[in-house]
């Protein structure tokens, strides 16, 4: 009887212990991240720590990349994670059937950062740290050009500050897009796009890669940038001479992880997923070469005193009610608006601007009714945009982007069309300025 | 008229091992070039979401005032590229050729150097030295107050270009230079000429063939290449716009590739136009006399004149390379003539991390250019010796590999063998040997050319030797045809293995995992992060010093066997 | 001769005026430890068609690239005309040379090769079509200006060649072997034309070659050369008649060349080859270690006799005009021509004859 009872208890046990077993991972996690070294290397380091005999294989692509890799090798998939910054990836993926649900067991994490949901609300990924946009600037190079520090978005727009800006395409970067929608979000259409393309007519360059900004600014060879936070961060810990600022007009946003379907090694994902959300996983965050924002309350007590805490600090990213929906339905009209009316518009954009700073400077000295008069002509001009808010998410626009049925025009017409409409007014602008210089002198 | 008879009875009839060797060729071609290109660039032709086949596309793009803009700098930039390359390589390779000039040899070794640029982290290094707060400007500034756009728009990417690809032009025109008969240069001087209308009248155009292949090679680059101009923040160019394109708004998007396909069209132009002008200037060892190379003293101002000429280039094109050394050894360089201070941590660190793909790029890299060499002898040798039928074809084809962008070969790659599956179940695309087979297609014209032009350069009388003496054709490649083009052979293996070793664009989308990875992904990896900088630079020293090593080496090896067989004297 | 265009911007001199000779002087040359020219002296009368003879690697090209400027001297120097042109660089000396690859420059069609030489002396454009076309017709080529090199056969390149060459109106014409490259009875031919020309031209002439018909055919003297040396300078009858060494014997023409000593004395002396006493004439002087040398048509077979010696027939050459018999006499094989007439018969190999040595063409020589 006693031994029938062991045994049992054997089975029981070995029922028990069965799942377990096979939930405890082993082997190779393949996983597909835009993070760089300095950021993965500690994660890597702290898991394998965490479940020996794991190895996580990490391969490094940028977003767009990464994204594009997962859906051509879908038919026999060898990744089992994607991880990366920009939520707008994962929606993709989301949409394209390319993830899998899961339910992680972590606690202690809030629903919002922000006004931003931490996970997606229908179970496909989860964020596990978050960011927030604000202004990167190089000391040395602000100082030997005497330029003060900015604060607000529309300091960049300042005179001072021609020539001095760079920000990545967000047609190119995930996170500068995010901004891009933040401000035009937080500042509403008309006025968002004002701001943006006053701050663009300052722009020293538009790069095609998220990090050739920070790099930039890195090396002096431009003075401020328009960056995600740990950018700065983690320049600042390499011992850079650059300063970060979180302007009012931002929002916090999660960086996630989410698990491939038809992961190989799907025990493998799940224990990665709970080792970020941990405790100990929460706190590789706060490490001087990674410097994100833990999205775990409590790991804050660990960090040094000066640390941002959106939990704590109203101002972090609470202004913009970010609405996800909105933002996506745009997706492709925001980026290719902005390429065609400032990526590639910017010389005259520029020259524009420039003459208007000009014209402003002269009648500041000698006062002009008619001339404050052209270059708000002027201004407006540069602010006025092809199509309206509503437009930019109407199956029309948005079809010929997407290749959807009741598209009204091809995505290349539509693209010249935007493209003349600004370069033209660039133009009139210009020429308005030129003759409000003219009357102020 | 009896040489011309000659030629064609030297051109042989179709055996049916070289019936079968030009098949395999032609399948490798089809299996690892076209049909992944053809996955891809069908998209030009397809209406988008719908997926009918359609030509509007091209219509958009003769409308579109953006790609319009970016043909013409795209031609301008390629053009002007072309011009300052010379200007760097024709001094350097007229000196170290023609003159009897103390270190020829490491001058035409350094000159090689800048073609290995190891991606982004050599971009850093220009702007640091050249960049509009670098070293120079800093300075320029510091002193006179002004500052020079060295790397500022379209002329900014002519300057960049230039100073990377001339290696091409050198590579190139030093060969046809040393090939040139000295009793050719001594009949003008003999009838009055010297100086630099000799070189002008006499030398330059014997030497023309090696010029044009070079400036070819350097058009069809310049005008393919996507990092440089993005790097330097110029997007209204052709094929940064086909890059943007493809991999921003997206792989359903047709512009892209018609932009890409574009790109092909005008690139097989340029080849088809180089090879038209060289058509009929075969000036192949049977105008030789035998006299060798002429070699002249020079005085002494002579001399030094030509070594200051020599240095100013060199510095110049070197710069990167010194910034890239710079960067490597800097704890902080920002907004500042000379970094904060000086380390060896960066590279412990690499070394403490990177081996393996030092040793992965050595395997790739070598495996790629040996797979180069073989395809281009042969390519080249069906093409000027043989009568088969669409030899001209496996040449336009490997040479259409310029034009292709090396991220639309690894999206095609991915297209056509992810879903073939091993034994194992692992899919065919996460092989290293795909790296490998990416890597050769993507560096075989460079090979190709490089073999085409040592075949050119030898008589057929000499193949007819061999094969009077009873050599069959096999044979008679074997122990004639290779042995006369090793230089040539050579020259091809040091440009697609020191270019294989720093590619990045196609390998970007095959690297399945970092135990496979190569020194340009590894590198592409440090530069994502800003404390990455340093062991970056470092990985890059390290990857130009490889390469470099290799390639003096290899020039060793083929001065001393020439030497050997009195090629050289 | 086509008519001699006067005011020539570069040079008063037309093919009717003077031509100029060539003075080497005690010329020195080494590439390293290798000395290639040893103390070479000699003259080039104006007008002179001359030859340097010797074997490859005697420095006959060497000291032909010396006139024309190519290499340099370590010690000596060159006059043309008189002038010291030792400093002058190849362009600036007017000295015509042919290549022995032709050096025809692919690049350029046979009139652009022709016309090259007058463009780089700024002559007018419709001065150089004439002298163009000239030289052309002169070389009989008028109708192939428009080919490219490669496109002619190999007579024509070099009569292009010397086309190149002459349409300058060089003070001296320096051919380096300039048939070598042509078939055999091309050679016949090509060198007659030289010789024509050369008289046509009236120019002073140097002509490098390894082949002793060659010069002798159409040479007016002839400077044999052997390891950097001028063995001897003089017409091909001198040189053939009188050589003043062994080597000059022997690389003009066939001679039989005989180690032996002298012995007797006074009229009595004798010229001993083993067993074999020959006569020694009177009068003759013999330098000390001296080897007796006369051409195998001096020999005449004869029946016993005095003077006479005899050997056994150990082969036989038939060449039509005559026949060349190799006799051996005691240890050494002697040459012997017999010319041949109709209804002559030929001695038999391995038959015993005599024969004779004409006392007259009996030669000592040291080497």
């Amino acid at each position: 009887m006693r031994y029938r009872i062991a045994a049992l208890a054997a089975l029981v046990m070995g029922v028990w212990a069965g799942p377990a077993l096979a939930q405890n991972p082993t082997g190779k996690v393949t996983v597909s991240t835009s993070f760089s070294k300095d950021v993965t290397d500690p994660f890597k380091k702290a898991f394998e720590k965490a479940f020996p005999g794991v190895t996580l294989e990490v391969q490094n692509r940028n977003t767009n990349a990464g994204v594009k890799y997962v859906e051509e090798t879908r038919a026999n998939n060898q990744t089992d994670l994607f991880w990366a910054s920009a939520p707008d990836a994962f929606e993709v993926l989301k949409g394209k059937g390319l993830l899998q649900k899961y339910q992680p067991k972590a606690t202690g994490i809030p629903e919002k950062i922000g006004a931003f949901p931490i996970n997606d609300p229908d179970g496909f990924y989860f964020g596990f740290a978050a960011s927030g946009y604000g202004i990167m600037w190089n000391e040395r190079y602000a100082k030997a050009n005497k330029l003060p520090e900015p604060k607000e978005w529309s300091d960049l727009a300042k005179p001072a500050y021609y020539d001095h800006v760079s920000i990545a395409a967000p047609s190119r970067s995930g996170t500068t897009h995010l901004t891009i929608e933040t401000i035009l979000q937080g500042e509403g259409w008309d006025k968002g796009w004002r701001t943006v393309k006053e701050m663009a007519g300052n722009f020293r360059q538009v790069t095609e890669r998220s990090f050739g900004v920070p790099d930039a600014v890195n090396s002096g060879q431009v003075g401020f940038g328009i960056v995600i936070d740990f950018f700065a961060f983690s320049a600042q810990a390499s011992g850079f001479p650059v300063k970060f600022v979180y302007p009012t007009v931002t929002t916090i946003v999660p960086a996630n992880v989410a698990i491939i379907a038809n992961a190989p090694n799907k025990a493998g994902a799940e224990a990665f997923i709970e080792f970020l959300l941990s405790p100990a996983g929460q706190e590789v965050l706060l490490e001087p070469s990674i410097r994100r924002l833990p999205i775990n309350p409590a790991v804050y007590a660990k960090a040094p005193a000066d640390y941002p805490n959106p939990f704590k600090d109203p101002s972090l990213g609470a202004r913009v009610k970010f609405d996800v929906d909105v933002s996506e339905k745009r997706t492709a009209v925001i980026d290719a608006l902005f390429d065609q009316l400032i990526t590639f518009q910017l010389e005259g954009l520029k020259a524009a601007t420039k003459a208007i700073h000009d014209a402003e400077a002269a009648l500041a000295k000698k006062d002009n009714a008619q001339g404050r008069a052209l270059v708000k002509e002027a201004r407006d001009l540069i602010a006025v945009m092809p199509i309206t808010e509503a437009q930019a998410s109407s199956p029309e626009i948005a079809g010929a982007f997407t290749g959807g049925k009741e598209k009204g025009a091809r995505q290349a017409e539509l693209e010249q069309q935007w493209a003349s409409f600004a370069k033209e007014r660039y133009a009139q602008a210009k020429a308005k300025a030129e003759e409000a210089l003219k009357l102020a002198r | 008229m009896a040489l011309a008879l000659l030629r064609r009875e030297g051109v042989v009839a179709v055996g049916a091992g070289q019936a079968a060797a030009a098949a395999a060729i032609a399948l490798f071609l089809l299996l690892f070039l076209i049909t992944p290109v053809a996955t891809v660039i069908y998209v030009a032709f397809t209406e988008k979401g719908s997926g009918a086949f359609t030509f509007v596309n091209f219509y958009d793009f003769a409308r579109t005032d953006l790609f319009v803009r970016s043909f013409w700098n795209s031609v301008y930039v390629s053009a002007m590229a072309v011009v300052l390359a010379s200007v760097f390589a024709l001094p350097l390779a007229t000196i170290t050729t023609r003159f009897e000039f103390r270190g020829a040899l490491l001058i035409q070794t350094l000159g090689f150097v800048p073609l290995i640029m190891p991606p982004f982290v050599g971009a850093v290094a220009m702007q640091l030295l050249f960049g509009r707060n670098g070293t120079v400007n800093l300075l320029l500034d510091d002193w006179f107050g002004l500052k020079i756009p060295f790397m500022e728009g379209l002329n900014g990417v002519v300057f960049v270009q230039a100073i990377h690809y001339f290696p091409f032009i050198l590579v190139n025109l030093s060969a046809s230079l040393r090939n040139i008969d000295r009793s050719m240069e001594e009949a003008a001087q003999n009838l009055g000429c010297s100086g630099f209308r000799l070189f002008r009248r006499v030398v330059f155009p014997l030497a023309l063939p090696g010029y044009l292949a070079g400036a070819s090679l350097v058009f069809v680059k310049v005008f393919d290449d996507l990092a440089t101009p993005l790097l330097l923040n110029v997007k209204d160019m052709l094929a940064p716009q086909a890059y943007l394109r493809v991999t921003s708004i997206g792989i359903a998007d047709p512009m892209g590739y018609v932009i890409a396909t574009v790109l092909i069209a005008v690139s097989i132009l340029a080849m088809w136009a180089s090879a038209a002008a060289m058509r009929g200037k075969d000036y192949s060892t049977a105008q030789r006399g035998g006299g060798g190379l002429s070699q002249r003293r020079m005085r002494r101002w002579e001399s030094a004149l030509a070594y200051f000429v020599v240095f100013l280039i060199l510095g110049l094109v070197l710069a990167p390379h010194l910034g890239l050394l710079l960067l490597s050894f800097a704890t902080i360089w920002s907004y500042s003539p000379l970094p904060d201070g000086f380390t060896l941590a960066h590279y412990t660190r690499v070394f403490g991390e990177s081996f393996v793909y030092i040793k992965n790029t050595v395997l790739y890299a070598s495996l790629a250019g040996l797979i180069d060499v073989v395809l281009g002898t042969a390519i080249a040798y069906f093409v000027l010796r043989t009568k088969l039928v669409g030899r001209e074809w496996l040449d336009w084809a490997a040479s259409a590999a310029l034009a292709v962008p090396g991220v639309v070969l690894g999206i095609g790659y991915l297209r056509t063998f992810y879903g073939v599956q091993l034994p194992g179940g692992q899919p065919l695309a996460t092989l290293w040997i795909m790296i490998v087979i990416a890597l050769a297609i993507r560096r075989l014209p460079y090979a190709l050319r490089a073999c085409y032009a040592a075949l050119q350069q030898i008589s057929v009388s000499l193949e007819e030797a061999a094969e009077n003496l009873g050599a069959t054709k096999a044979r008679t490649v074997r122990r004639v045809v290779v042995p006369l083009m090793t230089g040539g052979i050579l020259a091809g293996f040091i440009s697609s293995f020191s270019t294989a070793a720093v590619e990045l664009s196609a390998t970007l989308m095959l690297v399945q995992s970092s135990s496979d990875a190569p020194l340009a992904y590894g590198l592409y990896i440090f530069m994502q992060s800003p404390a990455g900088r340093g062991p970056g630079a470092a990985l890059g020293v390290i990857a130009v010093m490889l390469v470099a090593a290799c390639a003096f080496l290899t020039h060793l090896v083929v001065e001393r066997s020439q030497g050997a067989q009195g090629l050289s004297s | 001769m086509p008519e001699i265009v006067q005011n020539e911007p570069v040079r008063v001199r037309g093919d009717a005026l003077q031509p100029l000779g060539v003075r080497v002087e005690n010329v020195d040359l080494s590439y390293g430890a290798n000395h290639v020219l040893k103390d070479v002296t000699l003259d080039v009368a104006p007008g002179e068609f001359f030859a340097f003879l010797g074997p490859s690697g005697c420095g006959k090209t060497t000291l032909l690239r010396l006139i024309a400027g190519f290499n340099q001297a370590d010690r000596g120097r060159v006059l043309v005309g008189g002038e010291d042109v030792s400093r002058l660089p190849p362009w600036k000396r007017d000295v015509g040379m042919v290549f022995q690859s032709y050096a025809l420059w692919p690049h350029m069609t046979v009139w652009r090769n022709v016309a090259f030489g007058l463009e780089e002396r700024r002559l007018p454009r419709a001065q150089i079509k004439q002298r163009v076309a000239e030289a052309l017709e002169l070389v009989g080529l008028s109708h192939l200006a428009d080919r490219r090199p490669s496109q002619l056969s190999g007579g024509q390149q070099q009569r292009v060649a010397v086309a190149r060459t002459v349409a300058i109106r060089p003070k001296v014409l320096l051919l380096d072997e300039p048939l070598s490259n042509l078939d055999a009875k091309l050679r016949v031919q090509v060198r007659r034309e030289l010789r024509d020309l050369q008289q046509r031209l009236g120019i002073t002439t140097i002509f490098v070659t390894h082949d002793q018909e060659e010069a002798n055919t159409i040479c007016d003297r002839i400077a044999v050369m052997n390891e950097g040396k001028i063995q001897q300078v003089g017409t091909p009858l001198e040189l053939y008649q009188r050589p003043a060494n062994l080597f000059v014997a022997s690389f003009l023409g066939a001679a039989n060349i005989l180690s032996g000593e002298v012995v007797g004395a006074g009229s009595d002396r004798a010229f001993r080859l083993g067993e074999v006493f020959l006569p020694i004439p009177p009068g003759a002087t013999i330098p000390p270690g001296a080897k007796l040398v006369f051409r195998p048509q001096d020999v005449q077979i004869t029946g016993k006799g005095s003077g006479a010696f005899s050997g056994t027939i150990v082969h036989r050459e038939f060449l039509g005009a005559m026949t060349r018999y190799g006799v051996r006499v005691g240890g050494t094989e002697i040459l012997i021509d017999a010319p041949f007439h109709a209804g002559d018969r030929l001695h038999e190999v391995g038959q015993e004859v005599a024969a004779m040595v004409a006392p007259e063409a009996m030669l000592w020589l040291a080497s």
